[in-house]
């Protein structure tokens, strides 16, 4: 905790990310990115910044938030193909749905050390997964999606191209702005004393399973949000949506990057997009293949993921 | 509505003892890992995995009886190798780290086994001895008229029955199974006996693997051979131990069984068999946290 | 009125009688120590007094309220804090970070949807928590990270987190355990220094329990064979018994 710092001071990492990011568009296309995928990156990044505080504050390992991003983006889809095609309601609704499904999992699933809230976590996401597909089909479209939506409106501007790239980056700056307070705050001291000994934490009169509660229901605030934004970005709801393949992706994300930094995810989301997409294309189908491996040596090797890396770099030139 | 005739009835248990069947090989092997190293085995999926393409591409060049030799061999190598070369470095780390290294090498083994493969399903013959029906109502006069059900799921289920029976004896009559269990309930305290703990570890891991090796050699033309059948059935598998207790043998044993049956007699409406796994759990949690034979503190 | 009130406390581990029928009362402001051979039981009954373990029988009052059937976090608010044998502390986080939670659980209680609290407002609890640590004598180490200290730096951080709350019972379960000399002296000097808070002692160094202790209770096979004040017990036939040697005096 340092002294009194201004505004700007204390925020620095945010008007960084906000400068890098709003920029995205003239240097992105300068290393082989294309427009469209600027876009969601930023989806992402509101995705994984949320997961931080789960899992790099408490260290709560989840493997099934794709289900909170999935709930919610099937509900902003169904909701600009019924109600109206203005994405406000449709985002407040998906993400109040979702968030709502995230106590009661949550309730479910933190009673648990760590193991179990793994095992069910993606067990859940599972659930749910099997749930669009089969019993839900009528509205999720099964196995094909969901399609047909209008295009989406935010009040009177066509949510297409650079309007809604700027409209998500703002979003996306604004979450970050709001982790970094919450980082900043009691209860995100709360959340790393969970990580660090919860029973001693719960010894010193903290109630530890409220502010795990807590810390789940804002990391899956984040998902549904980056959930109901991923469809404004592209009108199209897929069933991978909520599988564990999408709850993993967030997780390699997370680690690769350097999870409890808040900006380490944000780049590993960046990174791992852009390996997908772009380097992809001379990887071929290997790509997955290729991260995994890359997510295994940071497992063993650096834990702290690419942020480690940096300040470890950081301490070498510094010694000198 | 439900057909509650003897027939139907019949049907049900044994497609339940079926589906569990396999349930119960993977689920002994995750909880045998987990209840005597502590780590919970992300790749276990993986495993049988390698398993299954291991057992249709032998079985495609050499014929079954090769197979079912040769691949819970390699599987128990295999295991022995993952143990020695990754996971023994993680006893001292966080959990977390576990799931998350073990889940790296889930992803890794299965996208070398698409690249090398292929993404689409590969036919697993199944050998011309096990090929056919039984006549069931030759078997059990009680049954009305013509019944009868595919050979080659009663093998399986017979070989699980065979494997469950093996590991038991393993466990209950020879020296090494006393160490296990020792080791199973108090870690600690083998250790203090002078125990060589590696070389339990590394067997008892290998043993995991090699059970998932004769799963895969039979349930391979089951289950299909294909990259997504890995994690599909570790999720199930695991809310199996998890339902059953997580270290406790006869729990997964016990929770396998109770799921396929779940499984089989919800079959007729396919809603409720999707979700029933997740049904149980949520109700065997709330209930009974620890699992059905789970041992009370462990990770409660 | 005393301060707890431990009646008829009984607790089995399977078949094993942890606890059979304990009675204590503790009054308050008091040193109380609580010694007995290995496996008597001493640990067991401060995991019940925190809430770690519910007894089969009997009834535990703190302060006129019933203790048992409440939750470790709320028995902490209600003025109870304790010591543990290894130093329980936030290993990765700073000394300061470490003194700093209990002085928010004081304030907001066991949770408290705070999150959009800024600094400006935490400034005044930070502070307090400065002054607990350099009252402890770590003042130096503020900005360190609480795993690279000394054991004995630990005992001592772990003191603050305790006082920081500003208990009204300090339950230490074998303080000054793997404690060098001159360790253990400043921890007697350091308990001393508190006045006004209740403790109860669990300790082995006799030397420890006499230099402190205004009564103390004896626990053998989880019951209560002697209790008086330190000369009474120190030539007790009992005690010495229970122990056939095991302590020194």
């Amino acid at each position: 905790m340092k002294m009194q710092q201004g505004f700007f001071e204390r925020n620095r990492s945010v008007f960084i990310f906000a400068l890098i990011a709003l920029t995205m568009p003239f240097w992105f296309p300068l290393i082989g990115g294309y427009s469209g995928l600027d876009t969601k990156i930023m989806v992402f990044c509101i995705f994984v910044v949320g997961f931080d505080l789960l899992l790099g504050y408490t260290g709560y390992l989840s493997f099934g938030h794709a289900a909170f991003f999935g709930i919610a983006a099937y509900t902003t889809g169904l909701m600009l193909k019924g109600f109206s095609d203005n994405i406000i309601p449709a985002i407040i609704v998906a993400v109040i749905v979702s968030t709502l499904v995230s106590v009661v999992i949550g309730l479910l699933t933190l009673k648990r050390t760590g193991i179990y809230f793994s095992i069910l976590t993606l067990a859940f996401a599972e659930m749910f997964h099997s749930m669009a597909m089969a019993m839900l089909q009528q509205w999720t479209g099964g196995e094909n999606g969901l399609t047909g939506m209008p295009t989406p409106m935010l009040f009177s501007i066509k949510m297409q191209g650079d309007a809604v790239f700027y409209f998500i980056t703002f979003v996306a700056i604004l979450m970050f702005y709001v982790a970094k307070r919450i980082e900043r705050s009691p209860v995100g001291l709360m959340m790393r004393a969970i990580k660090c000994n919860q029973t001693r934490l719960e010894y010193t009169g903290i109630n530890a399973r409220k502010y795990k509660l807590l810390t789940f229901v804002i990391s899956a605030a984040y998902a549904a949000l980056a959930g109901a934004l991923m469809v404004v970005y592209e009108p199209f709801v897929g069933h991978e949506f909520l599988g564990w393949h999408q709850s993993g992706e967030i997780v390699i994300m997370s680690v690769i990057g350097g999870v409890g930094t808040l900006v380490g995810p944000m780049l590993g989301a960046a990174f791992m997009l852009y390996f997908e997409n772009v380097l992809s294309v001379d990887l071929g189908e290997q790509w997955l293949l290729v991260l995994g491996m890359i997510f295994m040596v940071v497992v063993i090797f650096m834990p702290g993921g690419f942020m480690e890396a940096v300040s470890r770099l950081q301490a070498r030139f510094t010694q000198k | 509505m439900f057909d509650l005739s003897t027939n139907a009835l019949f049907m049900m248990l044994l497609t339940g003892l079926q589906m569990g069947s396999i349930y119960v090989l993977i689920a002994l092997g995750l909880t045998l890992i987990f209840g005597t190293l502590g780590v919970v085995n992300f790749a276990h999926g993986a495993l049988y995995l390698v398993a299954i393409y291991l057992a249709v591409s032998i079985n495609d060049a050499m014929g079954f009886g090769f197979a079912l030799i040769l691949v819970p061999a390699i599987l128990f190598v295999l295991g022995v190798a993952m143990e020695r070369g990754l996971i023994q470095y993680f006893y001292n780390r966080p959990h977390t780290d576990q799931i998350l290294v073990t889940f790296g090498l889930a992803i890794v083994i299965q996208e070398v086994l698409k690249w090398f493969f292929g993404a689409n399903n590969i036919p697993f013959a199944i050998p011309s001895w096990g090929n056919g029906i039984i006549m069931m109502h030759e078997w059990f006069p009680f049954l009305e008229g013509f019944v009868v059900y595919p050979k080659w799921r009663l093998i399986l289920v017979v070989v699980s029955i065979i494997t469950v029976a093996a590991v038991f004896a393993l466990l209950h009559l020879t020296t090494f199974g006393l160490v296990i269990r020792a080791g199973m309930r108090d870690p600690e305290m083998l250790q203090f006996l002078g125990v060589n703990i590696n070389r339990r570890f590394m067997i008892v891991f290998g043993l995991g693997s090699l059970i998932a090796g004769v799963a895969g050699v039979f349930g391979g033309p089951v289950t299909q051979v294909s990259p997504e059948v890995g994690m599909h059935l570790l999720v199930p598998s695991f809310l199996v131990v998890v339902i059953g207790g997580m270290g406790s043998l006869s729990g997964a044993v016990l929770a396998g069984v109770l799921i396929g049956m779940a499984q089989s007699f919800t079959a007729h409406d396919i809603n409720l068999s999707t979700i029933i796994v997740y049904l149980i759990t949520v109700i065997v949690l709330l209930v009974r946290p620890r699992g059905l034979l789970g041992a009370k503190g462990v990770f409660e | 009125m005393p301060i707890l009130d431990i009646h008829q406390v009984s607790l089995n581990f399977g078949g094993l009688k942890a606890l059979q029928d304990v009675n204590l009362k503790i009054e308050e402001g008091t040193t109380h120590a609580l010694i007995g051979p290995n496996g008597a039981g001493k640990s067991t009954l401060l995991n019940v007094l925190t809430g770690m373990l519910e007894p089969n029988d009997g009834s535990v009052m703190f302060d006129g309220k019933p203790l048992l059937d409440v939750q470790p976090h709320d028995i902490n608010q209600l003025g109870i804090a304790k010591v543990f044998q290894t130093p329980a502390i936030f290993p990765e986080m700073s000394v300061l970070e470490n003194v700093t939670i209990p002085v928010f659980a004081a304030r907001d209680g066991s949770f408290r949807m705070n999150m959009f609290e800024g600094e400006g407002r935490q400034r005044p609890l930070v502070e307090f928590a400065e002054e607990q640590i350099a009252e402890l004598g770590l003042k130096d180490k503020m900005h360190v990270r609480a795993d690279s200290l000394s054991r004995g730096d630990k005992r001592r951080l772990e003191m603050a987190i305790c006082l920081a709350h500003k208990p009204r019972l300090l339950l230490l379960d074998e303080p000054t355990a793997g404690m060098a000399r001159h360790e253990t002296e400043q921890t007697i000097e350091l308990l001393q220094g508190m006045k006004g808070i209740t403790k109860v002692i669990v300790e082995h160094d006799m030397n420890v329990v006499f230099s402190l202790a205004e009564k103390i209770s004896v626990l053998a096979q989880g019951q209560i064979i002697a209790e008086g004040s330190p000369e009474e017990i120190k030539g007790h036939p009992k005690v010495i018994e229970a122990y056939l040697g095991e302590a020194q005096v």
